[in-house]
């Protein structure tokens, strides 16, 4: 009981500390600028304040559009409820790395499916790069994942891995491992549309992904959608924090080990917010055309990985 | 050291071998090309140390000494050297897209895992895994002798074969005669002299070191 109840616990939490995160790496982001920044609480209140606004539908677009903001928070509250945080258990253990990979699929799905309802030519071209980019990074997301399932002993059970891997000891620098966390990264960038592949702070250029889609929202609709994609990216960064590298994690439900799993967990995120900061004040935005030799590589990262577990 | 550590240091050494020479393969400069080149080097010179730590073959030492002064230091400041005096060449050629290139490498890779699996079983040493990975290395290196379009990286692309091959020789007999050894690296050091110069003769008859240029001698 104590175990679900903090499985819970932890995926309640973990959809309450995204903002806060979204709002660390853009302050970090703007202090490596030389600027001030806002808040790292004002991602709160954005989407605070747009969820107490009305909505303005185009004439254009079909039922489908008011729908998609609900099927997308949706789908990021059930993944919260599948990745564990602090804690090993998740309090729905009925899916796995697989379903999970497919969720995040149909959220994008529904994405794209809202840049296009709204007709506009901006929702258009970014639904098509959204698509060009899903079919170069879902086989390098699943590889990696199965890499790492495989490296475990072949089981893809979220809370299985992480199990597995604190249990094999000097692990940490087996070659896999690595590979496979490297590739998993540059998917995350990828997938939650940072730098490299994305400009995430821009509405305005002709190059933008993740924004040209949701030029169409407004009101409840966008909250819906921001809060879903900060969720997004503290889903993934958990993802990365507990499932590739899970020391310091809750094992039992003892609450010095409840501590130590919280504070690890905090380090570990933090630590890759701040690495995503880094990445985007150094690097520009790739050239659209560019952007299948990145994928490219993080998909031959994660085959390297699954060939690495049958070479060595 | 510890068995299990100096394995997956090891282990780890080679991956990233293997990794540098796909990084190669990517490169669009000859100045990154070569950067690539030295850190691969460099880790080869570290798995000979971690070697020889582990299994007392001292004669490993020396060789991992002489890897680092010829393959991280001396050819790369060589190789820079005469690129600069060429000015030409910052952009590489290749006759394949990166993506392209780069399946071609995994796919590299699992033809050397399927070719050396069945002698992997023969050999009994600390570092016989990397036999698999010093192939794909041969073979990566030699696709990129294939596909690259200038002199300079067609060079480069046989001194990481050079380097592939040094790993194989590691890995399935701790490393070769000290007078063969040395013998070897002198050849690599010429080869590094003399494509030097090829490619200052060849820039200065066809104006470019792209070889495809070469064509025209038939005529």
């Amino acid at each position: 009981m104590i175990e679900f109840v903090l499985s819970a616990a932890q995926s309640v939490l973990m959809i309450a500390l995204a903002p806060l995160f979204a709002g660390i790496l853009k302050k970090a982001k703007a202090r490596m600028q030389h600027r001030n920044g806002s808040s790292i609480f004002q991602p709160y209140r954005d989407v605070a304040k747009l969820l107490r606004k009305n909505e303005t539908v185009s004439e254009s677009s079909s039922l489908l559009f008011r729908f998609i903001p609900y099927v997308c928070f949706g789908s990021m509250v059930l993944l919260s409820l599948m990745t564990p945080f602090f804690f090993v258990d998740v309090a729905a253990p009925y899916g796995d790395l697989i379903s999970m990979v497919y969720i995040f699929t149909l959220y994008r799905l529904m994405m794209v499916l809202g840049g296009l309802e709204g007709g506009s030519v901006f929702g258009g071209m970014g639904s098509s790069r959204e698509m060009m980019m899903s079919v170069l990074i879902e086989p390098s997301l699943l590889l990696s994942l199965m890499a790492l399932a495989g490296l475990t002993g072949g089981s893809t059970a979220v809370s299985d891995i992480p199990r597995e891997l604190i249990g094999m000891g000097v692990i940490v620098l087996a070659p896999a491992l690595v590979l496979a966390a490297s590739s998993f990264f540059i998917t995350l960038l990828a997938e939650n549309s940072r730098v490299p592949f994305d400009n995430p702070s821009t509405h305005l250029e002709l190059t933008m992904v993740h924004e040209g889609m949701l030029v169409e929202y407004s009101g409840r609709g966008l909250g819906l959608m921001d809060l879903s994609s900060m969720m997004r990216l503290m889903i993934f960064s958990s993802m990365l924090c507990t499932l590739f590298f899970p020391w310091g994690m809750a094992l039992t439900a003892s609450p010095f080990a409840i501590f130590v799993g919280l504070a690890a967990i905090f380090a570990k995120v933090l630590f890759v917010t701040l690495a995503i900061a880094l990445i985007e004040s150094y690097l520009a935005k790739y050239r659209l055309f560019r952007l299948p030799n990145l994928l490219t590589a993080s998909f031959a990262l994660s085959l390297m990985a699954m060939i690495s577990l049958y070479i060595l | 050291m510890d068995a299990a550590i100096s394995g997956n240091l090891i282990d780890l050494c080679v991956v990233a071998m293997l990794l540098l020479s796909m990084l190669a393969m990517t490169t669009t400069r000859i100045a990154q090309l070569l950067n690539a080149f030295a850190v691969q080097s460099l880790f080869l010179a570290f798995l000979a140390f971690v070697i020889a730590d582990s299994t007392g073959h001292t004669e490993l030492f020396i060789m991992g000494g002489i890897t680092f002064a010829v393959k991280v230091i001396g050819i790369p400041w060589a190789m820079r050297n005469t690129a600069m005096r060429l000015h030409a060449g910052r952009e590489i050629d290749s006759t394949m897209g990166i993506p392209g290139s780069l399946l071609v490498s995994a796919t590299l890779i699992i033809v050397a895992y399927l070719v050396t699996e069945p002698l992997m079983a023969t050999v009994d040493t600390i570092a016989r895994n990397c036999l698999a990975m010093s192939m794909s290395v041969i073979l990566i290196g030699l696709f990129m002798m294939v596909t690259r379009r200038k002199a300079m990286a067609e060079a480069v692309g046989l001194l990481i074969m050079e380097n592939g091959l040094f790993l194989g020789v590691m890995s399935i007999s701790y490393g070769m005669p000290l007078v063969v050894e040395m013998g070897i690296f002198f050849d690599v050091l010429m080869v590094a002299v003399i494509v030097g110069i090829f490619a200052l003769r060849i820039n200065k008859a066809f104006d470019s070191i792209d070889t495809s240029v070469l064509r025209r001698l038939k005529e």
